[in-house]
């Protein structure tokens, strides 16, 4: 009992990309801690409602219960208001949520993703603690040094000709952005051992939401 | 304060087809004072071998000392010139010779063999324990940064100029999120008969 600690790292990497007139949500599927894998599919994307996605890396207990905690505050806004949360105000959300443990945090990285009512993109991203972060693209967890600056470079085109983000949101396709997050996580399992398995996007429209599964690495 | 992060710094390296070609930033730090923008950190070895080699500043330049000695003495000796595996082996064991009070710099060879034209990277650590049959290679403070790009962007048989603008989008996005690299880079794309040299401008701050 002397040496138990209440927080563990179950590693995975979750990333999103927000468009236009669409959001696309991207993460590994494996589970682990220290050496040992615990799943080989335990997908880190989680649907809050008809417009919002949640995804996250860290401590998977405490993945879950930041769900079970996200859902009730929902149910308890519809019951309250009549409709479903928007997309901002789950975002908004997040920070009491996540600070209201101030002093035993979640250990989490979170990410926020879905439409607004007009079907544009949005992401948020969040540290242990709330807070909030609002980019265009987002990546967290244990692959995130390895790929945060391809990103940077391909969807944020720096260090391009012009330093102009010529592809960057609003230019950037769906189909495009689905390219470079694959291309992004086939990088983050060849090197990172905590990345794994499969990879799962899911892209989101006005039209509905489709979910695509790629295969990783496996060792 | 950690050796390997005290001065800063990158080295990467990467084949392509028929040619190789190695980079190095240009800061040169003590702690978070940069005392030089001008301090690239890839020394000739011969005519078509270079080897980077981040980490302490005042342990690169005794180790690329010591082995511009050892070299000169091995050419001598076998009246030809030194093979990159051959200077890799030689990088190797002296490195660790120092087992246990290493020199704190980490090692990025980059070369073509002087009589099959072979490209050859590879990278090791401060006891000289490294891997041969990867396309590239890093080293340095960005280490994260620059193999996950390399991992993204690299691709088989890279022609000469299509190898440097790979290589240059590798360092240079890697140093941009490298607090203690950056400040310039230098690369050198390596063909047979012919080394290029160029600086590029990366962000100052």
């Amino acid at each position: 009992m002397g040496d138990f600690s209440p927080y563990d790292d179950n590693g995975g990497t979750v990333a999103a990309i927000a468009g236009q007139d669409y959001v696309l949500i991207a993460c590994d599927s494996r589970l682990s801690t220290g050496s040992t894998i615990l799943s080989r599919f335990t997908p880190k994307i989680y649907p809050l409602s008809k417009m919002t996605v949640f995804a996250c890396s860290g401590f998977h207990a405490d993945v879950l219960t930041l769900i079970k905690n996200l859902e009730v505050r929902m149910k308890l806004f519809i019951h309250e208001h009549g409709e479903e949360m928007s997309t901002k105000a789950v975002m908004a959300l997040m920070l009491p949520t996540l600070y209201g443990r101030r002093f035993f945090p979640f250990y989490v990285r979170p990410i926020v993703a879905g439409l607004d009512r007009d079907g544009k993109g949005l992401v948020a991203s969040y540290d242990p603690v709330g807070t909030p972060e609002f980019f265009d693209y987002v990546i967290q967890g244990s692959g995130e040094n390895l790929v945060h600056p391809f990103l940077h470079n391909q969807i944020g085109a720096k260090r391009t000709l012009s330093d102009v983000p010529v592809q960057a949101p609003p230019g950037l396709t769906l189909d495009k952005a689905v390219k470079l997050l694959k291309d992004a996580f086939l990088a983050a399992a060849e090197r990172d051992v905590y990345t794994g398995d499969t990879v799962t996007l899911v892209a989101m429209t006005a039209k509905g939401t489709e979910t695509m599964e790629y295969q990783l690495r496996r060792d | 304060m950690n050796p390997f992060n005290y001065n800063g710094g990158v080295c990467v390296a990467m084949k392509g087809k028929n040619c190789v070609a190695i980079a190095s930033d240009h800061r040169l730090g003590a702690g978070r004072l940069t005392v030089s923008t001008d301090f690239p950190k890839v020394f000739e070895m011969g005519p078509a071998l270079f080897i980077g080699l981040p980490g302490l500043t005042t342990d690169s330049l005794t180790v690329v000392n010591k082995l511009k000695f050892r070299v000169n003495l091995y050419e001598l000796r076998e009246n030809r010139k030194i093979r990159p595996h051959t200077f890799k082996a030689m990088v190797e064991s002296m490195l660790y010779e120092r087992r246990f009070g290493p020199y704190y710099v980490a090692s990025v060879i980059a070369g073509l063999d002087p009589e099959t034209d072979e490209p050859f990277v590879t990278a090791m650590d401060v006891l000289g324990a490294g891997e041969v049959n990867e396309p590239f290679a890093v080293a340095g403070t960005a280490e994260e940064s620059l193999l996950g790009l390399c991992e993204a962007l690299w691709e088989p048989d890279l022609a000469p100029e299509d190898l440097f603008e790979t290589l240059s989008q590798v360092i240079l996005n890697a140093v941009d999120f490298d607090c203690l690299g950056g400040a310039g880079a230098t690369i050198h794309v390596i063909e047979k008969d012919k080394v290029t040299t160029r600086t590029i401008k990366t962000r100052m701050d």
